[in-house]
């Protein structure tokens, strides 16, 4: 019994230790699929500075941390940032920017984009406006790094929990997941 | 309106001599819109081609769901007199079919999968047209026509978010 708690104590030391970690270096991959993105080159550079965060621009899916999606995504999109999640290493983040991802915002009438991201790709953190301000994007980073370290960001568990009923919708709106095009033939 | 380009004046006239012309527009002063039957677009296409115009810019599609027609605009460019041309001519829209003019301009191959995409019109004689270009999996009729509801489609095919409505506009209000 007493090995046991032991063992527990330890093992939750051991991840509030990485979550301090993880918490401060971040390594976004930028899926910028909308006019959001336009915000991200002044949280960047000198004048917000994300790297005061810890937070700075990694070139693979697998090596990221947090994924950003900025903006609204077209099936076509969707799909390939589905590949993309997938490939990332857990622990992993969205953070999902504008009306677009939350209910379509002014593409919600459009025959070729989704509506509501949150249905197809866990979201942990939502930044409101169309653009969202320089402000706003470092306010949403801010809220995610307190979330992993009181580790309410656990989005990639709800995706691994809730694996069939993201499946399901995916290939409901999507039709089917692989990737078919004469680039990939 | 500025002056007419006096060059181009000079080139729908020496068109019209060969080709009937069925009308003829000036949108801006470097630019023309000329009408044609479907049976005349290619050789007005190579002789335009001839005459400098050696760029096909676009293909577009226009549906006049009224009158039961597709129009094809060829947008053509010439580089040296810095000249537009449009070329238009009109299709049936029951029986949507066209003949390729990837003999003339290479180019259009893309194009005509363009218009094949989005409104549904054949190409005699492109192999290619009617691969999908920019959508993947697509299951209803061709979007851009007119008479597609997209709304109707997206409220079919994506999900939306649910809201607890906390507060009703009364009427008049919030417009
Ligand atoms: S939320 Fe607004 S700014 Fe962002 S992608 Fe959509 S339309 Fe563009």
């Amino acid at each position: 019994m007493a090995t046991a708690d032991k063992e527990k104590k330890l093992k939750e030391g051991w991840e509030g230790i990485s979550r301090f970690f993880r918490a401060n270096s971040l390594w976004m991959l930028m899926y910028c699929t909308g006019c959001c993105a336009i915000e991200l080159p002044q949280a960047m550079t000198s004048r917000y500075d994300m790297e005061r965060l810890g937070m700075g621009p990694m070139a693979t899916p697998r090596q990221a941390d947090v994924l950003l999606v900025t903006g609204y995504l077209s099936v076509k999109t969707l799909r390939r940032v589905i590949y993309a999640y997938e490939q990332m290493s857990t622990p992993k983040y969205i953070v999902a920017f504008g009306p677009c991802t939350i209910n379509g915002g002014i593409y919600h009438d459009a025959a070729t984009v989704i509506k509501s991201l949150d249905q197809y790709l866990p979201i942990d953190v939502y930044i409101a406006g169309c653009m969202p301000k320089p402000e706003a994007v470092m306010n949403g980073f801010q809220d995610l790094i307190d979330m992993i370290k009181d580790k309410t960001a656990d989005g990639w568990k709800r995706y691994r929990d809730n694996y069939d009923w993201y499946k399901q919708n995916q290939i409901e709106s999507l039709g089917e997941l692989r990737i078919k095009d004469e680039y990939h033939e | 309106m500025s002056k007419i380009n006096m060059q181009l004046k000079e080139l729908t006239e020496n068109v019209g001599k060969s080709y009937s012309v069925l009308q003829v527009d000036y949108p801006t002063p470097n630019q023309a819109a000329l009408d044609f039957q479907p049976g005349d677009v290619h050789a007005v296409l190579a002789y335009l081609k001839g005459q400098g115009f050696r760029q096909m810019s676009l293909l577009s599609c226009v549906d006049w769901i009224e009158d039961g027609q597709f129009q094809l605009v060829y947008l053509l460019f010439n580089w040296e007199a810095g000249l537009r041309l449009q070329v238009r001519t009109r299709i049936d829209r029951a029986n949507p079919v066209f003949t390729t003019v990837t003999g003339i301009y290479p180019g259009a191959k893309y194009y005509e999968r363009d218009v094949h995409e989005f409104f549904g019109v054949e190409f005699n004689g492109n192999p290619d047209s009617s691969k999908p270009l920019f959508l993947e999996n697509w299951d209803d009729m061709p979007p851009m026509r007119k008479d597609f509801d997209p709304q109707a489609y997206s409220d079919r095919k994506y999900k939306a978010r649910e809201y607890k409505t906390d507060f009703n506009t009364k009427a008049g209000e919030g417009q």
